[in-house]
């Protein structure tokens, strides 16, 4: 066999991946342990609920926008909500607007205390993972108690909100509250002093500001390049006018910028929560909407845990709609993610995607590999790599120094 | 900078090329304008106003023509450029040199309604299956779509 | 003998395979959860294994969408016997809100065999745990 260095590697990486929990197709080329290119395959997760959407009814539509995403549920039935209603021309009363955004507030503490988690865990540190997500069951505790399911808590109606909160379950939250902060303190503490890793997370996946600028991306990815982007404060919807908050920046570019802003970010939340449910304003929590929707077209912001989130709503006046365009945050990151991955080792793909873990453990795996010099393409198995293994370590000719046991 | 400031100024560059420029709500605005001016237009709304993030490209099946938008934001407010194009001609050009990050949009587009989007630097199929027929364009309102019959294991 | 201290063993100690065909995700984050301090799976000799080799029980979710379905034929085919695959999450069994969709074919039994169907939308960490118990209980 003849000499491989130089030789580049496509190997590809999903869609079902010993660490992905999402279906998706990375197509990386290697040279070594740097990746060169990388291409993605999308398309695994299409439901084609766009045009699911046009032949349901406005209030089904409601519950097919909630499972759009199972993490960020309630940002895409409050983008399609808060669309319709202006199509409505109805004004949702005080008290609904709060309690909306409260939950939203509630389910941002509780992404960003799984993304952590699982940040944690494609860093190598497991304790911190299981530390985040217990913490992250009482933030699941709070919800169910308010709503009545962990997750896809159907709370937004045209209108206001579907569900009120009362005195009791308001004390308990407080004090909920107080409990969250104080570990979060401490893990604040952890990300920022703890060595290992700091070492681990910082400089990886660098991401330029103007580059991030020019590619579109969006969330907490885009402000830890120092831009202070975030629909809350550009495009005020629901309570957020009235409620006092700071949109958190990191300027170090790379996945340790990314862990302080949203660390940052629970931060504000956990402030933004308790001055809602100390100045709940009283009243009932939703008006009557009219059946029919009139004609017209509108655009809907809101800002995700995950970035900026838009839908577009298009009525021709029945009890259908005739478009819905959605846009989730994640797409408008691929871009960057692929700048992101060029140049980086192979190491440092988990902790750039979240999700890929680069020990790929299987008997006969089919490697492609493409001469550098010739272009020529050929496969090389598993036996062929490891006869190869096995000349190698006898041409190298090891001693074994001062072992007390015969070889 | 607020929302009549960017209309005023938009009409004093493109007087007759901008068809209709409305404000129905505060921080949005939708711009009408022709195929072959879309290109001038994101230039001047990029360098003018710092419209440098595009958060999504939509199309709607109009029955005789393709309506395109494209939605642009920057710090204060949500400008669309909406664009039609005929459904027997559907060719529209691509917006990835003024503002790069709009290629997976263009791309989905393409999937979707069979749209030729020119110049585009990447026209592979975004989102539909490997093994999708071509030429079957989903998101177009006569391509109708007759779930088969499913097949219930132990039962009839 | 030997059969019936390996069959104990399976029972006591399933490795699981966690398949995920296009869900929505909310259904993966609570098997995840299943895992967590909170309801605690390890404890009962759960481990959430890397790879279709290694594994015992496929934990599948989400409604197969059209693009994913060879790909998990090949991984079930990868998977040693005996295996049972668990359907969790109204998505797999029947395809939820995306009924009628052009990129679903309406669960995962029209396309693997299924042992066990766990409902729920999302289903909740107490239900899998059921779901599985009741599954090795038949064994």
């Amino acid at each position: 066999m003849d000499d491989m260095s130089g030789l580049t590697y496509n190997v590809p990486i999903g869609p079902q991946h010993p660490a992905l929990k999402e279906p998706i197709s990375l197509r990386m080329t290697l040279e070594g342990e740097i990746i060169r290119d990388v291409d993605v395959r999308l398309g695994y997760n299409h439901r084609g609920i766009e045009k699911l959407a046009e032949q349901r009814n406005w209030v089904q539509n409601i519950y097919l926008t909630e499972r759009i995403c199972g993490i960020c549920s309630h940002s895409h039935t409050t983008c399609f909500v808060q669309g319709v209603e202006k199509l409505m021309e109805l004004e949702p009363t005080k008290r609904g607007l709060y309690i909306r955004t409260l939950v939203a507030e509630l389910e941002r503490i509780h992404s960003h205390l799984l993304w952590l988690g699982v940040a944690g865990h494609e860093a190598g540190f497991d304790t911190f993972f299981m530390y985040t997500w217990r913490d992250r069951e009482v933030v699941m505790d709070i919800l169910e108690t308010i709503s009545g399911n962990r997750v896809h808590y159907a709370m937004n109606i045209f209108g206001g909100a579907r569900r009120d909160i009362d005195d009791q379950q308001k004390a308990r939250m407080l004090d909920d509250l107080q409990l969250l902060k104080k570990r979060t303190e401490y893990y604040f503490k952890i990300g920022a002093t703890e060595p290992t890793f700091v070492a681990r997370l910082a400089g990886v996946g660098k991401l330029p500001k103007q580059t991030a600028l020019s590619l579109c991306a969006v969330g907490p990815t885009l402000r830890a390049s120092n831009i202070p982007r975030d629909v809350r404060k550009d495009d005020p919807y629901a309570a957020y006018d009235e409620l006092p908050f700071e949109v958190c920046t990191a300027d170090s570019c790379d996945v340790l910028g990314r862990v302080v802003v949203r660390v940052k970010e629970l931060f504000e939340s956990y402030k933004m929560c308790e001055y809602m449910l100390k100045n709940l304003p009283p009243g009932p929590i939703n008006v009557k909407y009219p059946r029919r929707v009139k004609e017209g077209e509108v655009v809907s912001r809101y800002e995700a845990p995950r970035g900026e989130n838009i839908h577009y709503i298009k009525s021709n006046g029945t009890d259908k709609p005739e478009r819905l365009k959605v846009r989730a945050p994640t797409l408008g990151n691929y871009p960057a993610t692929l700048v992101m991955l060029k140049g980086a080792f192979i190491a440092d793909i988990p902790l750039i995607f979240a999700a890929i873990d680069p020990c790929i453990c299987c008997a006969e795996r089919l490697v492609e590999l493409v001469d550098s010099r010739t272009g020529t393409e050929r496969t090389v198995t598993f036996s062929e790599l490891r006869q190869k293994a096995i000349q190698h370590y006898k041409s190298l000719d090891l001693k074994k120094r001062d072992s007390a046991w015969p070889l | 900078m607020n929302d009549e400031k960017i209309i005023s100024r938009i009409k004093e560059q493109f007087q007759d090329k901008t068809a209709e420029v409305t404000n129905p709500a505060p921080r949005r605005i939708f711009v009408k304008v022709d195929r072959p001016d879309l290109l001038a237009v994101t230039r001047f709304l990029r360098d003018t106003f710092n419209f440098v993030h595009v958060s999504t490209i939509s199309g709607v099946d109009k029955g005789e023509v393709f309506e395109i938008l494209y939605h642009l934001a920057n710090e204060s407010c949500s400008l669309t450029v909406r664009i039609t194009t005929p459904r027997n001609e559907p060719k529209v050009p691509s917006i990835c040199e003024v503002i790069p990050g709009a290629v997976l949009y263009e791309r989905e587009l393409q999937d979707m309604f069979g749209l030729v989007i020119e110049n585009i630097p990447d026209p592979r199929p975004l989102l539909l299956p490997d093994d999708w027929p071509k030429g079957q364009y989903p998101l177009r309102k006569d391509w109708i779509f007759e779930r088969p019959e499913e097949k219930i294991p132990g039962g009839g | 003998m030997l059969s019936r201290l390996v069959r104990w063993s399976r029972i006591k100690s399933p490795w699981i395979l966690h398949l995920n065909t296009g869900a929505c995700n909310a259904c993966d984050i609570e098997i995840l959860a299943a895992l967590m301090p909170r309801f605690d799976l390890e404890r009962f000799g759960v481990l959430l294994k890397a790879t279709p080799r290694h594994a015992d029980v496929i934990i599948a979710t989400g409604p197969l969408t059209r693009q994913s379905r060879d790909r998990m034929v090949r991984i079930f085919e990868q998977v040693p016997e005996p295996k049972f695959v668990v359907a969790v999450g109204s998505c797999a069994l029947s395809g939820c809100v995306y009924r009628g969709a052009y990129n679903m074919l309406g669960g995962i039994d029209q396309v693997l065999p299924v042992h066990a169907y766990i409902p729920g939308c999302p289903v909740r960490p107490d239900a899998v745990i059921d779901g599985v118990a009741k599954l090795l209980g038949t064994l």
